[in-house]
């Protein structure tokens, strides 16, 4: 396993050499996430017969992350598109195609194309929390849940890819996570070397941060800094209000599809009853068209506030660009408290380390073992400062770029609304004169 | 001829200008339209208490206004008359003018109770807002009785717009209760006529459709607030979130809690919006009124139609009868003629008085069928005239309601498009 050039590096050495003698690679980790996942056993792509393409993969989202942050000189693009479907003997999968280029120096190429599934994506989280203990790992798309879409469905997959778009973007944007070495494979690596990369696992960390998140339940931290206390009652609250935001976004769109319902059966009554008037004809036939013309602009915000390429049929089960960007953030809270648990973590070692040197030293017994310790001690007190200046620094980013995400979200949101408006506020002022209209000819008549 | 009255503008908004009009007039010109030399208005609801069968019972009054306003009439220069009138006097106004105008398409009266109710409409009669949708409704229909030529010129509703003490009386007086058509007699009417009149059937069908048109628009606009009004409320909880998510946030925390006031601002705004579009329900509700008035000018053409139809038959049976009289007179071996020998029938002077009477019955029966034949001739005249005076109003009120209901979405389009780029500005600031 080669150390990446990155700050990752210095943060691996924090751990010492030995705890990667000391632990030997896991596969049962592994394995219970390849069984756990509802993609099933994974196979080559090799061995997979490649079903239809699906529509849609031309739109990309590198719109998304058209603006850089600090990062001038971005030298690494990830593209998440073009998902296809796999049907073997034993599962149907989907993967996508992951399109990297670059022009960093530790990559042997400018451009790489790999195609990944869902599973190979949680596997690489798993190693960023894993070798990165100290940084937010981006949230990744939950699992499909049965209540949902087909998993096969193109709205299902449209969804995902850019759920999986966005992950990547933020890796790729992250000063530290995009050196990381796993990262690096899962881009560049053949289908077998990545299966093979995959099997050698690792899972050492994770193993420790367990067993420190069972300690966490017993053991109350003394010298949290009260930044980190902040940091985790605005989470859970900021969790909350996501919720709420989530719920009424999900709730106006059904409010509007039923509106929609409503006003596509008015407008047939209006045209209807232009058919038993003279007179009265154009101006119920001008009022009619009117409402055709809002019911559609309706339609056409709700689509954009859901995506496009999807049909009314499934709006009510979609996820639209509103919600994705919302559930993203809820999922975002999930990984600033488990960041948050591996800090304290971290602390907690290091505190206990600390208080037994001190019981030691107490005691004034085997005074040769107690340099050992002191360094041990030592060393968790450089990790757990390190991890908190990542942390801080991780989060200072997240905060600017949600700012940015929000308001561009929100901005959308006003902006969809304002074109409803103006779409519909056409209309009836064209109606208007054709209304009026049959006035005159029948002034002219009588004259 | 329904001359002038065809033309006139009932409602409020261009109530105005047809006065101008008609004080512009030359000052000959037959008063027909009320409205031309007499300002009139409805006003200031009041709640009365009252005992009534030994029960208290509570009720509105209005108070209408008459001023004129033409010097060249009688009484200009008077002060303004004021009365008040309660809902139960108008309904005894309508069925009086519908018994003595029985051609006519008597305007009808604003609805009892709420009906193509949403979430927010009231079922409170004494509900302000009620009362007031009332009130205009009330004051539609004087304006509308005052502008046609005929129901403007009579005495009892004259009366009732400036004579309180004794009217009821008067109007009671007038028998029109008995005078009315029982609802059973009309309705079996259209039954028996042989000859229906399609002109009239014609109006029966088309008004029934236009009562189905308007009751759906009515009902899926009903359904239309419920959406729109939950649609705006839903909107609300976002003003909520924003400001509490602006709590805790540094940098977003002014944008987001001005957005959110914005978004609240927006949430209420649908009430304000609403409720002006009632006026829409309202007007509409008045022709799915109307169509009801329609039909009933259409039945009672039925009846006018079976009374003449009545008299021809009987007439034609009486002929018969005399035919068959005169036969057995001559034709003295029918069975008639030799029952009447075997059984002592008529003697010949007999004969003589039943002939002369029955003469004078087919007289008075031609005399019958005359005059029915002219009635209903006189009655199809009148009443096809004032079905046209009627549709053109039709046509006039209808494309100012529609005109009215774009201009309610325009404002609410406009009202969405300026509270939504306001908001814009606050997370434009975020």
């Amino acid at each position: 396993m080669a150390d990446p050039l990155s700050a990752a590096a210095a943060e691996r050495e924090l751990f010492g050499d030995e705890d990667f003698e000391d632990l030997s690679p896991s596969s049962d980790q592994l394995n219970s996430i390849n069984l756990g996942s509802d993609d099933g056993i994974p196979l080559d792509s090799e061995n997979s017969t490649t079903a239809d393409l699906l529509e849609g993969s031309g739109i990309r989202n590198l719109e998304l992350e058209d603006e850089q942050m600090d990062n001038e000189t971005k030298d690494l693009f990830i593209v998440v598109d073009n998902p296809e479907k796999h049907v073997t003997t034993m599962e149907s999968y989907i993967t996508f195609k992951i399109t990297t280029k670059t022009t960093r120096c530790d990559f042997d190429n400018h451009e790489y194309s790999v195609r990944r599934r869902y599973n190979d994506f949680l596997w690489l989280r798993q190693r960023l929390e894993e070798t990165q203990p100290s940084h937010l790992i981006p949230p990744l798309p939950e699992k499909h849940s049965l209540r949902r879409l087909d998993r096969f469905s193109p709205e299902f997959l449209k969804n995902r890819e850019k759920a999986l778009q966005k992950f990547m973007s933020r890796l790729e944007d992250h000063p530290v996570l995009s050196f990381n070495e796993h990262l690096k494979v899962f881009l560049t690596a053949k289908q077998f070397e990545f299966q093979a990369y995959k099997k050698q696992g690792s899972g050492f960390i994770s193993r420790t941060a367990d067993s420190l998140r069972n300690l966490s339940a017993s053991y109350m931290m003394k010298n949290r800094s009260p930044e980190f206390t902040m940091l985790q009652e605005y989470i859970q609250t900021f969790g909350e209000k996501l919720g709420t935001m989530d719920r009424i976004q999900q709730r106006l769109v059904k409010e509007q599809m039923e509106y929609v319902t409503e006003l596509n059966e008015i407008g047939p009554v209006f045209t209807l009853w232009s058919n038993s008037e003279d007179e009265l004809s154009t101006a119920l036939t001008a009022v009619a068209h009117s409402i055709e013309t809002c019911c559609n602009a309706v339609q056409e915000s709700v689509l954009t506030h859901l995506g496009q390429g999807l049909s009314l049929e499934h709006i009510s089960e979609t996820e639209g660009e509103f919600g994705q960007s919302l559930k993203e953030y809820i999922l975002y809270v999930e990984a600033v408290k488990a960041v948050l648990r591996r800090r304290d973590a971290m602390q907690m070692e290091y505190e206990l380390a600390a208080e037994e040197l001190q019981k030691k030293k107490d005691e004034k017994e085997a005074k040769t073992d107690l340099s050992e310790l002191a360094k041990e001690v030592e060393r968790l007190n450089d990790r757990t400062v390190c991890a908190d200046s990542d942390l801080k620094a991780d989060m200072e980013r997240w905060h600017k770029f949600k700012r940015k995400d929000f308001r561009d979200l929100f901005i959308k949101m006003a902006d969809k609304q304002i074109s409803f408006y103006e779409k519909s506020l056409k209309a009836w002022e064209d109606a208007i004169p054709l209304i009026q209209n049959t006035e005159q000819e029948t002034k002219k008549e009588e004259d | 001829m329904a001359d002038e009255g065809e033309n006139e503008v009932y409602s409020q908004d261009i109530m105005v200008d047809s006065k101008e009009e008609g004080e512009a007039l030359p000052k000959s010109e037959p008063k027909k339209n009320l409205l031309k030399w007499m300002e009139i208005t409805l006003s200031e609801p009041e709640r009365r208490v009252g005992i009534s069968m030994k029960m208290q019972e509570t009720y509105m009054v209005y108070l209408i206004e008459t001023k004129i306003t033409d010097e060249t009439v009688e009484g200009y220069g008077d002060p303004p008359t004021s009365i008040w009138r309660r809902y139960s006097e108008f309904e005894m106004l309508r069925n009086y003018l519908e018994v003595m105008y029985p051609f006519v398409v008597v305007p009808p009266l604003p609805e009892k109770k709420a009906t193509f109710t949403w979430q927010k409409s009231t079922t409170d009669k004494f509900d302000p807002e009620f009362i007031e949708r009332r009130r205009v409704g009330l004051e539609n229909f004087v304006l509308r009785v005052a502008s046609h030529p005929l129901m403007s010129q009579d005495e009892l509703f004259r009366d009732f717009l400036k004579q309180e003490e004794g009217w009821r009386e008067k109007l009671i007086e007038t028998g029109y209760q008995a005078k009315g058509d029982s609802k059973l007699r009309t309705l079996s009417a259209s039954y028996r006529i042989k000859k229906p009149d399609s002109r009239f059937e014609e109006m029966k069908s088309y008004s029934n459709e236009l009562q189905s048109h308007i009751g759906n628009v009515l009902k899926i606009r009903a359904k239309l607030c419920d959406r729109l009004y939950a649609y705006h409320k839903v909107n609300a909880n976002y003003g909520r979130v924003f400001s509490e998510w602006s709590a805790l946030e540094k940098e977003m925390a002014d944008g987001l809690q001005s957005a959110g006031h914005f978004v609240d601002v927006y949430a209420s705004s649908i009430d304000a919006l609403l409720e002006d579009e009632e006026q829409f329900a309202d007007q509409l509700k008045e022709y799915y009124a109307f169509c009801d008035a329609v039909r009933n000018v259409c039945r009672r053409q039925e009846l006018a139609q079976l009374n003449m139809e009545k008299a021809e038959e009987n007439l034609t049976y009486k002929r018969n009868q005399r035919d068959q009289l005169a036969e057995g007179k001559t034709s003295g071996l029918s069975l008639t003629g030799l029952k009447s020998k075997l059984f002592g029938g008529d003697t010949a002077e007999q004969r003589e008085e039943k002939l002369k009477v029955l003469d004078e019955q087919i007289k008075e029966a031609e005399a019958q069928v005359k005059t029915q034949t002219e009635e209903a001739r006189e009655f199809v005249k009148d009443a096809l005239q004032d079905l046209e005076r009627f549709q053109r109003q039709k046509v006039k009120d209808l494309k100012e309601s529609f005109t009215n209901y774009a201009l309610f979405q325009i404002e609410r389009c406009k009202k969405g498009i300026e509270v939504w780029q306001k908001t814009r500005e606050c997370f434009e600031k975020m």
